[in-house]
């Protein structure tokens, strides 16, 4: 029995303000590693992944999603999950940051799994007890990833992650997603215009421009 | 006792000048002296107001907070036919005057109302169902206005994290919760402060529904300056207090 890719698009279209923005024939993503979405502004990456992550339906076309159609979209969004551009982290702690997506799934070993999420970005488990205003922009970014890792989904999907961020950052950032994939299948999904720290993570890209499908280079 | 000790032999030994020309500044000085004595030595009078004041915005607030809280949310997260109007509405009754209100609520409440049954008019009951209806816009309004503008990544992070329906809702408003404490406190000071509703509902009965407020006006008509500015010295200090809770809740709602 083979395994359904994660998502098959067809004839897809979404739009803002009845402005078509992206276009998409047809498109299969397998689970078979990191895959990166790369683009000038406006190409439609990030609009894409919106779509992925079902937060943005689409005017026309259909998208199946482990091979199915998915009835309802809130328990299709527990198997994905969004890193948006400029993350935003809760009023609340660290900890209550990175553990708010496995009480909403009512888990289970909370505590442990934060910890070691946050490990997972360089943080230290002492780091929980912070509150959110007091973390630089660099540490706020890496709660905002440990707080996606943690849910351990199908899919990660990551708008720009590098944008904004240090070297040293976005090392830390590429292992992390590397090591999700290699320890929960957590397939990674990049919108990305920073091909040198792109060759860190992954060389299957899809090339986009003005919202529609240029290249594919698997 | 601290009046015994300090306010009276003060005045007595004609420390106070009563010479024309500092007439003015003694008669003010006087009443700002013997007002702290009040408070100090625990005149049941001064505290009396004080409670009424306390147990009446107190369960004013508490209504005002369990309904304007849900009802602002629902005003700034929803969309729903006729919601401008609404907004529109609640804006208006902001600047409703409490006379206005007292009024209003008087028809309501006497006894030839349609509420007249309950015998609410001159209780504290029903001094909390006029402070209710100036305090209720103030908590819609900017429950509504803090919801609408919250971090608009705010929705996108909560679904990607995957909360949905209660917790959803419930964490939205959390995040929020710094201005609505402060809509909170903002009807909390526009209650304590107002004086139409709770003088025509009232009826500024001593020991029983005299407030602050309504203490001083009528102290003051009777030229008791001393308990009007000791009233007065504790709304201000009320109000200080207040103040500084809004000022720490910005800072917070700013980090």
């Amino acid at each position: 029995m083979t395994t359904p890719p994660l998502y098959e698009l067809n004839d897809i279209v979404c739009a803002y303000e009845g402005e078509p923005v992206l276009e998409i024939a047809s498109l299969s993503i397998a689970a078979e590693g990191p895959l990166a979405f790369v683009g000038h502004n406006g190409s439609g990456k990030s609009t894409l992944l919106k779509l992925l992550a079902f937060l943005l339906p689409p005017v026309s076309g259909t998208l199946r999603f482990l091979g199915e159609y998915p009835e309802r979209l809130d328990d299709a969004r527990l198997q994905t999950t969004l890193l948006l551009q400029d993350p935003y982290l809760l009023r609340r702690s660290v900890f209550e940051n990175v553990a708010y997506g496995l009480k909403a799934r009512g888990s289970r070993d909370i505590r442990n799994r934060v910890i070691e999420s946050l490990e997972m970005v360089g943080l230290s488990g002492d780091f929980a007890r912070r509150e959110w205003y007091q973390l630089s922009g660099g540490e706020a970014r890496r709660v905002a990833l440990a707080s996606r890792l943690v849910l351990r989904t199908k899919v990660l999907m990551l708008d720009e992650p590098t944008a904004n961020v240090d070297e040293e950052n976005a090392q830390l950032i590429a292992e992390a997603i590397l090591d999700a994939w290699k320890r929960w299948d957590t397939t990674p999904l990049i919108a990305t215009h920073d091909l040198q720290w792109l060759d860190t993570v992954t060389q299957r890209r899809i090339f986009m421009r003005r919202g529609k499908i240029e290249r594919i280079a698997l | 006792m601290f009046r015994k000790l300090v306010v009276l032999p003060v005045i007595q030994s004609g420390c106070i000048p009563l010479v024309e020309g500092v007439h003015d500044v003694n008669y003010l000085s006087e009443g700002l002296f013997q007002g702290f004595a009040l408070i100090f030595s625990g005149n049941e009078e001064v505290w009396s107001a004080v409670m009424v004041t306390l147990k009446l915005s107190g369960l004013s607030m508490l209504v005002t907070l369990l309904v304007g809280v849900p009802a602002g949310f629902a005003l700034g997260y929803f969309s729903f036919p006729g919601k401008g109007f609404f907004r529109l509405l609640v804006d208006t009754l902001l600047s409703i005057p409490t006379v206005v209100v007292g009024l209003f609520v008087y028809a309501f409440i006497s006894n030839r109302g349609p509420l007249g049954s309950f015998q609410l008019l001159f209780t504290i009951p029903g001094m909390a169902i006029g402070q209710t209806i100036l305090a209720l816009p103030i908590v819609v309004a900017l429950t509504a206005s803090a919801v609408e503008s919250a971090d608009r990544r705010l929705s996108y992070t909560l679904l990607t994290l995957g909360a949905r329906g209660r917790r959803l809702l419930l964490s939205t408003l959390w995040e929020g919760r710094h201005q609505i404490l402060l809509a909170a406190v903002t009807a909390y000071g526009r209650v304590t402060a107002e004086v139409g509703v709770s003088m025509m509902l009232g009826g500024n009965i001593k020991w029983h529904t005299r407030t602050v407020t309504t203490a001083i006006t009528l102290e003051t008509g009777k030229g008791e300056f001393s308990t009007g500015i000791a009233l007065g010295v504790l709304l201000l200090s009320l109000s200080f207090v207040l103040n500084w809770a809004v000022s720490f809740l910005r800072r917070r709602g700013a980090a």
